[in-house]
């Protein structure tokens, strides 16, 4: 697309520090997601103590972009793709951030299990989180590879996102409806349904960032 | 060798450098107070001149006039007469030979200073007044301590009988030293007492002016148009060298060149300030040019871009930005090429300058004398008395180069205050 | 080819090649610049970015080896045509030059000369008046409107670039060029003519050379990107600054290549 190198090194350095620290923190909030579903579908204790860690992680590595972005803004004014390298970086390290913290905020709705559980119960929103995990996993595809084509792919699909929350959401109302005895249980899975949904929302606008910084244009849907 | 000696050698060799500097200022210094000193010991007592008090009666019996005479009866009288009537009787003797030695003491001119004074003072007629008649030049330069006394009568200028006169003279207090005004008011003369150099100031003067009047528009709007306008290529090139190297060429040449097609050519007068005001015009037109030249080469070029890019034409720039600009050096430089025109001797002895001209020039059409060709013609003199008129008239040659060059200096900060 | 209709067209250039001597300068130039409005040419050293603003006020007959091929019409009319008024040229198309060059006469003098020399004034009011208007222009009156008989070059620098514009502004132009005329400036004089290229493009048409990419930003409506005597890419200073189509332009205005 463009030479790799500015003509002052540490320019170039700190635009790829930039990168790297982006990729680093999706691959966290990556692993984050995952064990957050393994906390609720298999109760995964140790799973629990590694999504604090992770989360406290993701936290600095969101500090330290914060830093990085004020810097560049002010010593190298940057322009055209550089500007829109930084932008992105901004706007991808708060998405990332806001998943992870959605991803968190669902493992800690984790409660035993209870007994005489329909299998079929977490039966959609196992494959919400699966489809969650995967555009998520996608979109560092899409950043790592500057691909808008993988980032046009994750925008399509946003829209299966939000048809299988619905789904997971009637399946869980229709367990609430017959029994109520599990309802603290049931109440928190709608919850975690919903930060799914809007953690696939916060990939999509990944997926469109991206896009933006390929393009210089915003994405257009047809 | 370590950095220590090697810094110890630079401050030495610097040490000495600046002392090599200062020796050769003492040096050109001190060959200038002797060229000083030696012009103004040997030149100041041209500035004074010896005169003899005279009683003289100016009883119209003795003038041979009426008691109220008209101009045309002033014009009548024979002052040679009665002045030498009141001579004689300074020291009365009755031998021929002595008269005459007696005579001599004063200068050859003596009746007509008594006339110019009685001309001057019409109410003198039957009183008795004293004039300072000006003394011979041998007394003159006896009482200025300039002859020897001591050697045989046979090789002295001045006799026994003038020395017993001059001896008494000097008792009675009848000698005095007064203000030389002659040597500034006359013209050259044969005796050396009368001779002045008011003649050739004059006709240095006029030289100058013509030459200035003539050289230095023709220089300056030469340089302007070898410097702004004209193409570049290899004929102004060739202008460029030959203008460089006539500022070389020495100065009698011009002198030939004077004779040879203003006086012959165009029949102008010979010896007259015109003719050395051209010749000495034709000598100063390259050292007015090459200065001008470097003063308009000087004038940054943002200057006359900005006066281009507000709409003004080449020539407008030129002579509204870059000549202005460009005056300090090249009045600078006119001032020093005609100061240096002042001192020249050589291409005016061939164009009739060095004819002995009495009368003091009234107009650049008159012959004429100038300075340094003054001092020539005088040191080539054997009367002793123009020895000290020689250096006088360097000193006062030297004396308008300084006031010349002050001017350069004043007139150059002027304009650069003013300008820049 | 304007996005905007009701923009018109000032100066254009159409394939203008520059030669100095054999050597050519710039390579078939077409460029539209917009009345009222700031152009800037940015460009790496060398690239023909002053050789082009030159040749609209054809200072560069200035230089006997300049050869100049094509046409720049201002107003629809070639400036390169026989027969045109060169000292009328330049009145309509007034400069700027890098290092502020106030004559060596006072401010006063500096301002009314170009007035003077053009006629435009009939009395001493009517010179007093354009020399008050103009510096007024220039932001420059209230400063040294109780020392008009002070020298130019008494000034600070940029209050000497300021008397500079105010002089070119005084032969009431309807160009002006600025060939990087804040290079020579510290930050806050800068500023101050920046502020004041924003004002004065009310009036006239203003084509600016810069190497500083963010002053061409801040100023400049439409931006012309020259690169060894080539025009590279022109369009929108938004959309070159934002995202140009060329990568050469990006690569410059990143700082990849200079």
């Amino acid at each position: 697309m463009t030479k790799d190198t500015h003509i002052v090194k540490s320019y170039g350095e700190e635009l790829q520090f930039l990168n790297d620290s982006i990729i680093q923190m999706g691959s966290l909030t990556e692993s984050l997601l995952a064990d957050s579903m393994n906390a609720i579908t298999i109760l995964d204790k140790e799973a629990v103590d590694r999504i604090v860690q992770s989360d406290k992680k993701i936290n600095e590595y969101r500090a330290k972009i914060d830093t990085q972005i004020m810097t560049l803004l002010v010593k190298r004014a940057p322009m055209a793709i550089d500007l829109r390298i930084t932008i992105t970086a901004l706007r991808i390290s708060q998405d990332l951030e806001r998943i992870g913290d959605l991803a968190k905020g669902n493992a800690k709705k984790m409660l035993p299990l209870p007994q005489n559980l329909s299998a079929d119960l977490l039966k959609s929103l196992k494959r919400l989180g699966a489809l969650v995990e995967s555009q998520l996993n996608k979109s560092i595809d899409a950043y790592i590879n500057k691909s808008k084509e993988i980032a046009v792919e994750i925008i399509k699909l946003d829209s299966n996102v939000n048809e299988l929350t619905y789904l997971s959401i009637k399946e869980i109302l229709s367990f609430l409806s017959k029994d109520t005895k599990n309802l603290e249980y049931a109440t928190n899975l709608l919850f975690v349904a919903k930060n799914l949904e809007r953690a696939g929302d916060h990939i999509n606008r990944i997926a469109e960032n991206i896009y933006y910084l390929v393009e210089g244009d915003y994405y257009k849907k047809k | 060798m370590t950095k220590e000696q090697r810094l110890q050698k630079r401050y030495a060799s610097e040490k000495r450098f600046k002392s090599y500097g200062i020796i050769s200022i003492c040096l050109a210094l001190t060959f200038v107070a002797l060229l000083v000193f030696k012009v103004l010991s040997e030149g100041s007592s041209a500035f004074v001149k010896t005169s003899i008090q005279l009683e003289l009666n100016f009883d119209h019996k003795l003038l041979n006039t009426s008691k109220q005479p008209t101009k045309e009866e002033i014009e009548d009288i024979d002052f040679y007469d009665f002045t030498l009537q009141h001579i004689l009787k300074v020291f009365p003797t009755s031998n021929r030979d002595e008269e005459k030695q007696l005579i001599k003491l004063f200068t050859s001119d003596f009746e007509f200073e008594v006339k110019k004074y009685f001309k001057a003072n019409s109410d003198i007629l039957n009183k008795v007044i004293t004039l300072n008649i000006t003394a011979s030049s041998d007394l003159d330069q006896l009482h200025k301590g300039n002859y020897q006394r001591d050697i045989p009568e046979n090789r002295r200028k001045i006799s026994n009988f003038q020395l017993k006169i001059y001896d008494q003279l000097l008792e009675k207090k009848k000698i005095n030293k007064v203000f030389n005004n002659y040597f500034f008011t006359n013209g050259d003369s044969r005796n050396p007492e009368i001779a002045g150099i008011g003649g050739s100031m004059l006709g240095s003067f006029f030289s100058i002016l013509v030459c200035l009047i003539i050289s230095f528009p023709i220089a300056l709007l030469a340089a302007v148009y070898l410097e702004e306008f004209a193409p570049k290529n290899k004929f102004t090139d060739f202008i460029e060298i030959n203008i460089n190297n006539l500022a070389a060429v020495p100065s009698i040449v011009f002198g030939l060149l004077g004779l040879g097609i203003l006086l012959n050519v165009f029949e102008l007068p010979r010896s007259t300030s015109l003719v050395g005001g051209i010749t000495l015009a034709l000598m100063t037109l390259p050292r007015i040019i090459i200065p001008c030249r470097a003063s308009l080469k000087a004038v940054p070029p943002s200057i006359r871009e900005a006066a281009l890019a507000v709409g003004a034409s080449k020539v407008q720039s030129v002579i509204h930005h870059v000549v202005p600009l460009a005056m300090p050096g090249t009045l600078s430089g006119t001032i020093i090429g005609l100061a240096q025109a002042l001192g020249e001797t050589a291409p005016l002895l061939l164009i009739g300058m060095v004819a002995f001209v009495v009368q003091v020039p009234g107009s650049p059409l008159d012959p004429s004398a100038s300075l340094p060709v003054q001092v020539f013609l005088w040191s080539e003199s054997a009367e002793r008395g123009f020895v000290e008129k020689t250096s006088a008239t360097i000193m006062v040659l030297l004396g308008f180069l300084i006031i010349m060059n002050s001017i350069a200096v004043y007139a150059r900060q002027k304009f650069e205050k003013k300008w820049i | 080819m304007d996005l905007m209709t009701d923009t018109k067209i000032k100066i254009s250039a159409n394939h203008l090649n520059v030669f100095y001597g054999q050597k050519q300068a710039l390579f078939d130039i077409s460029l539209d610049i917009n009345q009222n409005e700031v152009t800037a040419l940015i460009g790496p050293s060398g690239c023909g970015k002053s050789t082009f603003i030159r040749c609209i006020n054809r200072m560069n007959d200035v230089i006997d080896i300049c050869r100049v091929e094509g046409e720049i019409k201002i107003d629809e009319k070639n400036i390169y045509e026989p027969g045109i008024d060169i000292v009328s040229l330049r009145e309509k198309v007034g400069m700027v030059f890098q290092k502020p060059n106030p004559f060596p006469k006072s401010i006063y003098d500096n301002v009314c000369y170009g007035p003077k020399i053009h006629g435009i004034a009939e009395s001493k009011d009517d010179l007093d008046a354009i020399v008050e208007n103009s510096l007024k222009k220039a932001a420059l009156w209230n400063e040294v409107k109780d020392r008009l008989q002070e020298p130019g070059t008494s000034l600070s620098g940029g209050q000497q670039q300021r008397l500079c514009i105010a002089r070119a502004i005084s032969v009431n132009p309807e160009v002006i060029l600025m060939d990087e005329p804040c290079s020579a400036l510290d930050p806050v004089a800068t500023a101050k003519i920046e502020e004041l290229i924003d004002e004065l493009k009310q009036s006239f048409t203003i084509v600016i050379v810069t190497h500083s990419m963010s002053q061409a930003v801040r100023v400049s409506q439409k931006t012309g990107f020259f690169h060894l005597g080539k025009l590279i890419e022109v369009g929108t200073t938004e959309k070159i600054f934002k995202n140009p189509t060329n990568n050469m332009t990006q690569d410059y205005i990143t700082g990849r290549f200079g």
